[in-house]
């Protein structure tokens, strides 16, 4: 398990993560979304070892990663955004010396490198320079890299840029079958590919959190608000009338006028959307509006993403008011953070 | 740290690198040798290898930072840093394991030197006392001026930065005994007993004259470790600057 307490970081003045605190429990995918530049690969270093944290703690299987440094990376594979890779080393080579890096025991090197070239399927190019590689051949060899030593944790910083949509799949099938022997923290900034893998998923935003839930429980609060997009041929008024009198309906949030009589209705509903549209269906009809087009929006995680990182974060304490208030007003107060220790920062 | 060890050596001894360098350095240290052989005639019948060791430091200047420029540059341009920080390493390894690199490669270039005076022997004799210390200096100053390099290297992401800043240092510290005893700075005592005690040049003269003088020795292991040391901070500090 990797604990992570109130984990700040301060570039000079500004704040790129701020006091976030969550946990990635065994055997779990959790995903890691937020817009680019929300402060993911800012916590992904912090969580590694690679850059020191202004405040907080980062616990990895009992082993605190200040303390205890190499310790704690024992545990860690880490595929950064950039796959960190020697373009003047052989993929095999590279891979060897990397699994020496990670103190893999020397009898037990040739296997490991072979297991990891044949879940990645990289064998084909293991003698080619890693110059000569294309860029999603260059991902995986960095992905190989993590996973070399057979780390309990993998921290997976945006594993599937750059990648066609063939080895997009295959990567997160890779990811998919990880889960029975490690964690895996995932980045991305694509919705569809986390809610896809992920069990849990944090959602940051310029370095708060905005939300730490499974992804069944995100979707269950937006059940209650569907959408229904109608396109009708006919009278703009008639149509907009029937629509607002059904029951069920709870108001219409857009009409699109898209020439020749014909106009677009978005539409947010309550209750059962199935009657709701039969109804609304029938009522057109007999008042001679065609439908062109009817259907309602699949509940999904898009709205609550856009939603959750355009909504102000919360200020739930005081020492959170008294952050907004600059440094200099803060520096006498007490407080569990002491405003000292991130001046210096 | 064995592992980055022997990365680094692959990374000299795969490529044409540590090659080309040794080449080069051989060709230098033969124009110097033959010229020396060229003069010899009827009333000169003796040549001196430490004063074609002394001659030869100058061509340092511009060997040891284009080995060391890399050190450091490279492993932050490739983004590679990230992978070593990560691993169950501590930075001090990674610096020793990298320092014991380049040593290796300034041994191998100096190696080729031998066959001089072997070939010598051959023809004539050899002073083996002076040529051994001579040698040991060599290898002192080549060791300190590769700390240099790789410190430098550790400031820049820019390797050809690095080499160029590397060779302007280098070239003032081989010209910092000169520079202490001109007229200008003689007129302040102090100010030149400190520059003159920093000046490797005229410890280096001693090894080449023949003497081992513990001094010499302890300025130069010194030099090496504070300068060493001094990466090991930079490192950590560019680390702990970027937040």
């Amino acid at each position: 398990m990797i604990t992570i307490e109130n984990l700040t970081k301060y570039y000079g003045q500004h704040r790129a993560v701020n006091n976030i605190s969550f946990t990635i429990n065994d055997n779990e995918i959790l995903g890691f979304l937020g817009p680019n530049g929300a402060g993911k690969s800012t916590t992904m270093n912090m969580i590694t070892g690679y850059l020191p944290m202004s405040a907080g703690k980062v616990v990895i299987n009992g082993v605190d990663i200040t303390q205890d440094p190499v310790k704690a990376k024992r545990n860690i594979g880490y595929l950064p955004e950039i796959p960190p890779v020697y373009p003047d080393m052989k993929v095999k080579e590279y891979l060897s010396f990397c699994a020496g890096l990670k103190r893999v025991p020397f009898t037990k090197r040739k296997a490991e490198i072979e297991r990891v070239m044949d879940l990645l399927k990289i064998k084909d190019v293991k003698g080619k320079l890693i110059r000569n590689l294309s860029k999603g051949y260059k991902q995986r060899v960095g992905f190989a890299q993590a996973l070399l030593g057979n780390p309990k944790f993998l921290i997976l910083d945006e594993p599937t840029v750059g990648l066609d949509p063939k080895q997009v799949i295959e990567v997160r099938n890779i990811i998919r079958d990880l889960k029975k022997q490690h964690s895996v923290i995932f980045s991305s900034h694509i919705l569809s590919e986390v809610s896809e893998i992920c069990d849990r998923i944090v959602i940051i935003n310029k370095g708060d959190i905005r939300a730490i839930d499974t992804i069944e429980n995100l979707e269950s609060k937006l059940n209650a608000e569907l959408v229904l997009h109608i396109k009708v041929k006919g009278n703009k008024t008639t149509a907009a009338s029937i629509i607002e009198l059904t029951k069920g309906i709870k108001e219409i949030t857009a009409i699109d006028d898209e020439g020749s009589e014909i106009y677009s209705f978005t539409v947010n509903l309550e209750g059962d959307a199935d009657q709701i549209r039969s109804e609304l269906m029938s009522e057109l009809l007999k008042n001679q509006v065609n439908i062109l087009e009817i259907y309602t929006d699949k509940p999904n995680l898009e709205k609550v993403f856009i939603d959750l990182i355009n909504s102000p974060s919360k200020k739930n304490n005081l020492q959170d008011l008294l952050d907004e208030m600059g440094p200099a007003e803060n520096a006498g107060t007490a407080s569990e953070d002491s405003p000292e220790e991130k001046e210096e920062n | 740290m064995f592992s980055i060890y022997k990365k680094e050596l692959q990374s000299f001894f795969y490529t044409p690198f540590a090659y080309a360098l040794t080449a080069l350095f051989l060709l230098l240290f033969t124009y110097m040798i033959s010229g020396k052989i060229a003069d010899l005639n009827d009333h000169i019948a003796y040549f001196s290898y430490t004063e074609v060791f002394y001659n030869v430091i100058i061509y340092f200047i511009f060997l040891i930072p284009i080995m060391t420029m890399r050190t450091f540059s490279d492993e932050r341009k490739f983004g590679t840093e990230v992978l070593l920080m990560t691993s169950p390493v501590s930075v001090l390894k990674i610096v020793l394991a990298k320092f014991f690199a380049n040593v290796t490669v300034f041994l191998f270039m100096i190696a080729g030197t031998v066959m001089y005076p072997i070939l010598t022997e051959h023809y004539g004799s050899v002073v083996y006392s002076q040529l051994i210390c001579a040698y040991i200096g060599f290898f002192f100053w080549g060791t300190m001026f590769i700390c240099i390099g790789m410190l430098i290297s550790s400031f820049s992401e820019n390797s050809i930065i690095a080499a160029i800043v590397g060779e302007m240092i280098m070239f003032g510290f081989l010209f910092l005994d000169d520079f202490s005893n001109s007229g200008f700075i003689s007129q302040y005592p102090k100010l030149q007993s400190v520059l003159y005690s920093f000046a490797a040049q005229p410890r280096f003269a001693y090894f080449s004259a023949g003497f081992i003088r513990l001094s010499d020795i302890v300025f130069f292991v010194s030099s090496i470790l504070v300068l060493l040391s001094w990466t090991y901070i930079s490192i950590e500090k560019r680390r702990w600057k970027r937040g």
